[in-house]
């Protein structure tokens, strides 16, 4: 319990820092250009290794069982912008292909 | 509208990307349970530290018997990315009352981000923010449950690629907002700087891949704004 109670303390420091309205920190137009790319930056960042990599190595073989269904789940929502029926879709076909 | 109604369109703004996480949280309940965890530990994950990544990577180092240190240390660099997303939220939230920097701030995931970050000045609404961040929450608490129920009948739930759920869900967070090529270019560089760095175990590739893809973008978006006062 003692590492959920810590690991708690640290995830809510890095979320809560830069709401406080006492930390001196002032926000200039550059940093602010900078941060619209974070979505962009982070969620790819994440994802990315989660499918590319098997246990720590590039992987090479195109039917790797998370290629494919990647590769769908872009399509869809790319042409559906629909979240559902992309992560329904894309899992499903994961879930036959492994 | 009123804060309620906000309030409302907030928890239906965040209903599918709910749904679309119910996989990842039944994967953080079940594999918790796995790796030695009472339900009780399992469950209080999901409830205080709610944080799906650094979850399934604190979860897998405590199976691979890391220590205490290096957990914390892996932990605070997954979670890192939310210092830009708060820092992107600072004008509009800091100004806010305590109980609503700390809520939000609480609730603040990558799903909140992606739906409120957008919403500037007078569109950024507490209540709307708070609908997406509690549903959310309820949600992913709900499926961390079912799948603590799950894995306590059903060995080796982590077999299934389930977290195939959590790229699924950011793919679909993120292409449909791609709208310019400077984004474009941010995602490619973030998805291969990541791959390459975390295939070569380096320390922080999240971040560094994230901090460099940003980097990379605001450069070539200010490029392209030069070019066009040139011609």
């Amino acid at each position: 319990m003692t590492e959920i109670i810590l690991m708690t303390l640290v995830v809510f420091f890095t979320r809560y820092l830069f709401l406080e309205p006492r930390l001196p920190m002032r926000l200039n137009r550059r940093l602010e250009a900078l941060l619209q790319y974070s979505s962009f930056a982070v969620l790819p960042a994440i994802a990315a290794p989660i499918v590319l990599l098997e246990h720590g190595q590039v992987i090479t073989s195109l039917t790797h069982p998370f290629l494919i269904p990647s590769i769908l789940a872009i399509l869809i929502s790319w042409r559906t912008k629909n979240v559902v029926l992309s992560v329904g879709l894309s899992m499903t076909a994961m879930l036959f292909l492994s | 509208m009123k804060n309620r109604a906000y309030f409302i369109k907030g928890l239906l703004a965040v209903l599918p990307l709910s749904i679309a996480v119910i996989p990842w949280g039944i994967l953080a309940g079940s594999y918790a349970l796995q790796v030695g965890m009472t339900k009780i530990e399992a469950q209080a994950m999901s409830a205080l530290v709610f944080a799906g990544s650094a979850q399934l990577v604190a979860t897998g180092m405590i199976q691979a018997g890391a220590g205490l240190g290096s957990i914390l240390a892996t932990v605070f660099f997954i979670s890192a990315r939310h210092f830009l997303y708060s820092i992107s939220f600072r004008e509009r939230v800091s100004k806010l009352p305590f109980r609503w920097r700390f809520g939000l701030g609480f609730l603040l995931t990558d799903e909140l981000f992606a739906l409120c970050n957008h919403q500037h000045g007078k569109a950024f609404k507490r209540s709307y923010a708070l609908g997406v961040g509690l549903g959310f929450y309820v949600v992913w608490n709900i499926a961390s449950f079912i799948g603590i129920i799950l894995g306590s009948t059903l060995p080796n739930m982590d077999e299934y690629g389930l977290e195939f759920a959590v790229a699924a869900t950011f793919i679909a967070i993120v292409v449909p907002m791609i709208l310019s090529l400077s984004q474009l270019v941010c995602v490619l560089i973030a998805a291969s700087l990541s791959t390459l760095l975390t295939a070569l175990k380096v320390d922080g590739a999240l971040i560094i891949a994230s901090f460099t893809a940003m980097l990379c973008a605001y450069i070539f978006e200010s490029l392209g704004k030069r070019r066009e006062t040139k011609q």
